[in-house]
């Protein structure tokens, strides 16, 4: 039976700033709920005592298994350790907390511990024997399929389906396990100045050279196209002119 | 008992002599400071000489005097003399035994550098020239113009890195060279396109921070968004950080050599493969994503053909307000100020005349192609090619005419095969 281990954290909800179920880490349990005939083991370093661990389990799930380790600590020793003793064959992590340091570290440094493969950026995922068929979101809306062995560390992408919602009388039902595990306390964030996010103005892209006068016009004017005008031609001549212009910016493939 | 000073004495020590006007060197003077005309004042400083960088700054003398103080090395580019620019292309920097190294990985999707590389290499340049230290580009074989870009030393990679992906071998290429080059700062690309997870990957090889996502960065300080975006976290510089896209601008003014340097050798496990491209319905990528947009305006009267016509093109489907208010096209796909901010490489604006509320929504389209019956719209200036003619007509010819050159293709294809 397929093993399926699947890390979830607490997010931070953008406007209000309250705690809330990380959406990545949500699409990725659901990513994991719908493997068909997996043993699905959630995973959450923190404390066991947050509310917002409910709405995971209202997903359907019957129980999460809480690491209990103090707040502004690594969770990365004990995820490891608690993963080690499991050894499922996939693991499931959004690709970026929110609320901590969001550096999208965890997934890298879990695979490491581990020594597992790690593939970035998943949409969606299906699981053969010992191996599993991926696929990655890549940039303006292309896709993109691989297949990696087990063991095997996935970061989910905000393009994977979206999370169902969180059924309340399941969210009570659950059972939250919390099991005592040490961390050691990250130093890293303490040597940092943290400080409230202000908007930076945005840089313009200023032309250097010329005269001050033709500077002076590219940074206030909008860009206008300094390409070719046609001027009343025959319906097949614009066709051919528009389609020489795609085939030339490659915009259309010529293979 | 202190000794008993003599400040007139002091003074007359200090007078440089040979000079009309007495003059006193009141800083501590080097050993053997004595010429007016050095490069470097007494104190070590470098000596600024008014005149000279006032004569640099004209851009003009008659009719009448104008100074250019923005631009100070490139005023003299202004007046247009061919010898002033051959001038300056020839002054290559060059930095032979740097202080320190400075990695550059860059992302180049597709095999070319992109705006994010080349801002990639300007903190990089930044890093280095704040201690006399030397940038070094980690590219891929065939890749030029990065000495301009600010690089003074390249080292390829082999271009099948580029190609396929293999990203356990690119890291495994990016630690051999950190392990041989032993670079103070290592810099990558934040970006989808892979440099992200290279970053990442070679930080958790290596077991050390990543500052990941750096907004603003200067020698001593570095700064990135943390908490959701709520909060910015600043420290020195990491060793290794990652460079959000737009946080720097681009390298400007001198170029370097862009020597390249040799490789070192590596290895790596290969746990992922059978990679390929999946096919993506092109009119089903969301408009902000998508590279290709065919819009629709007011000149659009068959929906069908204009439909017919994004498919045959492999086009995502949008449309100005006034057809998405008439129900034509859902409001998902409405273009402007009111709809998406696209960002695509592409745009052909079908019968749209350009309000701004439109071209607010399209600032950000590299290339643009209008059709438009009135050869004064907006949307005909804004375009790189423009045609004046009804759009309705020239649909039917379009969708003729790329089916017939599909076909051609297509025809080849059998033939080589």
């Amino acid at each position: 039976m397929l093993k399926v281990a699947v890390l979830l954290s607490i997010g931070r909800h953008p406007a209000s700033g309250r705690p809330r179920r990380a959406p990545l880490d949500a699409r990725a349990l659901e990513l994991a709920l719908r493997l068909p005939g997996a043993e699905i083991h959630a995973v959450h370093a923190g404390d066991p005592a947050e509310p917002v661990l409910r709405d995971y389990l209202g997903m359907g799930l019957d129980r999460l298994t809480v690491l209990e380790i103090p707040a502004g600590s690594d969770p990365v020793p004990a995820l490891v350790a608690h993963l080690k003793a499991l050894s499922p064959d996939l693991i499931l992590a959004g690709r970026c907390a929110e609320g901590g340091e969001d550096s999208g570290m965890l997934p890298y440094l879990v695979a490491q511990g581990l020594g597992a493969a790690l593939l970035p950026d998943v949409a969606d995922l299906s699981a053969g024997e010992g191996t599993a068929t991926l696929t990655q979101a890549l940039p303006r809306g292309r896709r993109r399929q691989a297949e990696a062995r087990f063991p095997l560390v996935v970061s989910v992408h905000p393009a994977a389906p979206e999370p169902r919602q969180s059924a309340f009388a399941r969210a009570r039902r659950g059972l939250v396990e919390a099991v005592a595990a040490s961390a050691p306390q990250d130093g890293f964030i303490g040597e940092c100045e943290i400080r409230p996010w202000r908007p930076r103005p945005k840089r313009l892209r200023l032309a250097a050279g010329g005269s001050a006068l033709e500077r002076l016009k590219a940074a206030t004017e909008t860009k206008s196209g300094q390409g070719q005008v046609l001027v009343r031609p025959t319906a097949d001549e614009a066709a051919r002119a528009i389609y020489e212009y795609l085939v030339e910016q490659r915009v259309i493939g010529t293979s | 008992m202190r000794t008993r000073r003599d400040p007139r004495a002091e003074r007359q020590a200090k007078l440089v002599p040979g000079t009309a006007r007495p003059r006193f060197l009141v800083g501590a003077a080097p050993a053997g400071f004595a010429n007016a005309g050095a490069a470097t004042g007494p104190t070590g400083r470098p000596r600024r000489d008014p005149r000279a960088s006032r004569a640099a700054a004209v851009v003009r003398t008659a009719p009448r005097l104008r100074l250019d103080w923005t631009n100070k090395g490139q005023a003299s580019l202004a007046i247009g003399t061919a010898q002033a620019a051959a001038a300056v292309k020839a002054a290559v920097r060059v930095i032979e035994e740097p202080a320190f190294l400075v990695l550059a990985v860059l992302d180049q999707p597709g095999g070319a550098p992109s705006d994010h590389d080349r801002q990639l290499i300007a903190g990089a340049r930044l890093l280095a020239d704040a201690g006399g230290g030397a940038v070094v580009a980690v590219t891929v074989e065939g890749v030029s113009g990065l000495g301009e870009a600010g690089a003074d030393r390249l080292l390829a990679l082999p271009a099948d890195l580029a190609e396929g992906y293999e990203p356990e071998r690119h890291a495994a290429a990016v630690l051999a060279a950190i392990e041989t080059l032993k670079p103070r700062h290592v810099l990558f690309a934040e970006s989808a396109d892979g440099g992200a997870d290279l970053a990442r990957r070679v930080a958790a090889a290596l077991g050390e921070r990543l500052f990941a996502g750096v907004e603003a960065l200067s020698p001593d300080r570095a700064s990135r968004r943390a908490r959701g975006g709520a909060a910015e976290m600043a420290r020195a510089p990491a060793r290794l950080m990652s460079v959000a896209a737009d946080a720097l601008p681009p390298h400007e003014g001198t170029v370097h050599e862009a020597r390249t340097i040799p490789a070192p050798a590596f290895e790596a496990e290969r746990r992922i493969g059978a990679v390929r491209p999946l096919a993506v319905d092109p009119d089903l990528i969301p408009l902000t994503e998508t590279d290709f947009i065919l819009s629709a305006g007011n000149g659009v009267t068959d929906w069908e053909g204009f439909a017919e016509l994004a498919r045959v093109l492999g086009a995502t489907r949008g449309g100005s307000r006034v057809v998405c208010d008439e129900g034509h096209l859902p409001r998902e796909r409405q273009v402007g100020a009111s709809g998406s901010l696209v960002r695509a490489g592409c745009y052909v604006a079908y019968g749209i005349a350009g309000a701004p509320q439109h071209l607010q929504g399209i600032t950000e389209v590299k290339r643009v192609v209008a059709i438009n019956t009135d050869l004064h719209a907006e949307m005909i200036k804004r375009a790189d090619l423009a045609i004046v003619a009804d759009a309705q007509e020239v649909m039917p010819a379009l969708i003729r005419h790329a089916l017939e050159r599909r076909a051609e293709r297509q025809g080849k294809e059998r033939r080589n095969a």
